[in-house]
């Protein structure tokens, strides 16, 4: 028989358990991806050339290289400069790394979407640069952009997979070893496909109609 | 004569290769009302943005209340471009008003208004609320204080702007052209707003203005500018009246034409 | 191995299964980007609905489940393939469902007055698809076209999860035999940049040519 039920629902609360490692390394890469790509905007933004030619050049790096790749050099070359890191932590940096490029682009649109008036008008009324930031720029930055943030949340999510390539035990592992150990691949790896989709298309489905939310707004 | 306010040094700006102001000498004194006309292009605005600090300034020196806006001295007397702090120090004395509003959009009326006395002059924020809705109710808009700047009309946001502008009890305000992105049943009560500060406030205002009929009304000086260059500065009746220049006859009386 | 050693001996088969996956898995994607997107836009429901579904699956899933699963699954259907097909196949679709939403929304972005005007001048369909609304709608998806071509090469380093001698692939097998991982990883990171950042550039140079004086 191809598809065997009873077989695809012994195994399902192994996979589904293994969920919470997938979902997790997600969150925590992902706050790490917003604050690098927010640091890396204003970074590319400085008006001291070197700052910006490098910033510039680290994340132009970062964007053309693959993810994977990137994983591999983290987990295994970090360790002989004396940084060795588990599964999670490597696979944590390495997406949030990653990500943090495209954020900071996402950042960097939003913020040119902020007219010029509003620089002037802050410096007129006296703002500090970091006030300036913080009150005016950013607070209409950032809105308009939270849609594109989203999508690259489940971007993020669907690529969480690779991080078995470095021996993290997330639900593609995890289907793997029940797979090696049953010579059985077709339901877990279906299951580990449905379970990806049965997540992320709810909540595509709910950053578009915040889309339209926030298209009204401005 | 009392110490100036505001003195501009032989003050010149280049965008470029384009000059589009040459070494212009001024004064304002305290409490005094300034009028700023001329053709387009003329680099009134230029000149007024210099005070803000929004454009970089060429060459030249201007003094807010004796102190170098641009400059510093240094321990040997020297000038030396400002450092940021000593900038803000300075600039804190001046307000300005612009065409556009350039509201906040993200917060109501209010919030416009008090978030630069909390934020910037670290005032307490139950005072600045007061003072806000002290400044809204001046210009007929306290009922809007919870409204936000999409919701008003352009007339409504440029009230909002000048009371936001206020609030920080600049000792010099600026306006540019602050009724010409208007339409015109609009203009009045943006003027009428306008007017009544000036006749009330110690504070010296600097006002680009297209309405020479305002200008007349609420000036004590009107300066002429063409070429980067003032031409005339007097009295309005002098100015309006009895033009020394071609220059400025030409642009009074194309001006009366397209009245 | 010296750096240099590393490269080369990495670039041989490596590059060239890396670039062959990259160039026919490009093709499939742009086929099926847009078929998907037009039939997106037809006027039968049972069409859009399909496409929806194809369109849905293969984003809502991942590429390495997509992947894994034409690799190891589909054999058990009595489907079999070769490492090199199950890679462009999984790549191909996985990309051809975003493309079609590119060429999608880049008709639709296409000024309705355009379709009127074509109408009033007796145009077939077909024709007006064919003449004035795709043209001016592949230059509004040029730079969304671009990008994706960018990050599907750069996938391409996950075939070697299922076998497939590419470069990362490679760079795994020298690296399990001469243990010089610094130099290997590095010299793979060095490589894919160099291929794609060339890549960007050009792209974005063939962008300005194609909208100069059009947009
Ligand atoms: N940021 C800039 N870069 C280059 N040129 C500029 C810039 N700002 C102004 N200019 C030029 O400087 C000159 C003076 O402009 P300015 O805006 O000061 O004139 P204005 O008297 O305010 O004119 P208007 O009555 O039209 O507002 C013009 O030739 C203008 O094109
Ligand atoms: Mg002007």
């Amino acid at each position: 028989m191809v598809w065997d039920w009873s077989y695809a629902f012994d195994i399902l609360p192994e996979i589904a358990s293994a969920l919470s490692v997938t979902i997790s390394a997600t969150v925590v890469g992902f706050i790490l991806a917003l604050v690098l790509g927010l640091i890396w905007t204003l970074l590319i933004r400085s008006t001291n050339k070197i700052v910006h030619h490098v910033a510039n050049g680290i994340v132009r790096f970062i964007r053309n290289t693959p993810l994977l790749v990137q994983l591999y050099f983290i987990f295994y070359v970090f360790p002989s400069i004396g940084i060795a890191l588990d599964p999670f932590t490597a696979g944590v940096i390495g997406l949030g790394v990653h990500y943090s490029t495209y954020l900071s682009e996402v950042f960097r649109s939003g913020i040119e979407s902020v007219g010029p008036g509003q620089w002037e008008v802050a410096t007129a009324l006296n703002f500090t640069k970091r006030k300036t930031w913080t009150r005016i720029i950013l607070p209409q930055a950032i809105p308009p952009v939270i849609p594109v943030i989203g999508n690259y949340f489940i971007t993020m999510f669907k690529e969480t997979p690779l991080l078995s390539a470095i021996t993290l035990v997330e639900i593609l592992q995890t289907a793997q070893n029940i797979g090696a150990s049953t010579f059985r691949y077709t339901e877990p790896l279906t299951i580990v496909g449905v379970l990806f989709l049965v997540l992320s298309y709810p909540a595509s489905l709910l950053i578009r109609r915040l889309e339209l939310k926030i298209a009204e707004r401005y | 004569m009392a110490e100036p306010i505001v003195k501009y040094n032989k003050v010149t700006k280049y965008f470029d290769d384009l000059q589009v102001l040459d070494e212009i000498d001024f004064e304002i004194q305290p409490g005094e009302k300034v009028a700023l006309i001329g053709p387009s292009g003329s680099g009134k605005t230029t000149f007024a943005r210099l005070l803000m600090m929004l454009e970089e300034i060429t060459d030249g020196t201007i003094e807010v209340e004796g102190e170098y806006l641009w400059h510093e001295k240094d321990d040997k007397g020297n000038l030396k471009p400002a450092s940021s702090e000593h900038q803000r120090k300075v600039r804190s004395n001046i307000g300005m008003v612009f065409q556009h509003f350039h509201l906040f959009p993200h917060m109501t009326v209010l919030q416009n208004i008090i978030e630069a006395p909390v934020t910037v002059q670290g005032r307490d924020k139950k005072e600045a609320t007061k003072a806000g809705k002290d400044m809204l109710d001046k210009v007929g808009l306290l009922d809007k204080a919870d409204a936000y700047p999409a919701q008003l009309s352009g007339g409504q946001k440029q009230r909002v702007a000048i009371a936001r502008a206020l609030v920080m009890q600049p000792k010099v305000l600026i306006f540019d052209e602050p009724t010409s992105a208007l339409d015109p049943e609009l203009v009045g009560e943006v003027l009428e707003v306008i007017k009544s500060i000036a006749d009330e406030g110690e504070a010296s205002m600097l006002l680009i203005t297209h309405e020479m009929d305002f200008a007349k009304e609420v000036a004590d000086r009107i300066a002429f500018f063409d070429g980067g260059k003032i031409v005339e500065d007097g009295p309005p009746s002098d100015i309006l009246y009895n033009p020394q220049s071609e220059r400025l006859k030409d642009f009074l009386e194309r001006f009366m034409n397209t009245q | 191995m010296t750096f240099w050693e590393i490269i080369v001996s990495m670039l041989g088969q490596g590059l060239f299964t890396t670039i062959v996956t990259t160039i026919l898995a490009a093709i499939l994607a742009l086929v099926l980007g847009f078929a998907g997107g037009l039939m997106r836009l037809s006027n039968n429901r049972f069409v859009r609905f399909i496409v929806a579904i194809y369109v849905e699956v293969f984003r809502g899933t991942s590429l390495l489940v997509q992947l894994f699963w034409i690799y190891f699954v589909l054999p058990m259907f009595g489907i079999t393939m070769s490492a090199l097909t199950a890679a462009v196949l999984a790549i191909g679709l996985n990309y051809g469902a975003y493309t079609s939403e590119v060429v999608r929304s880049g008709i639709q972005s296409v000024d309705k007055g355009q379709t009127e005007a074509s109408i009033a001048l007796n145009f077939t369909p077909a024709q007006r698809m064919r003449r004035i609304i795709i043209p001016q709608a592949f230059i509004i998806m040029l730079p969304n076209l671009g990008n994706q071509l960018i990050e599907l090469f750069k996938s391409t380093s996950l075939v070697a999860l299922i076998t497939l001698t590419d470069l990362t692939y490679q760079a795994n097998v020298l690296n399990a035999s001469t243990l010089q991982t610094t130099e290997i990883y590095t010299a793979l990171l060095v490589l894919y940049f160099l291929i794609a950042w060339p890549l960007t550039k050009g792209i974005q140079i063939l962008e300005r040519k194609l909208t100069e004086g059009r947009m």
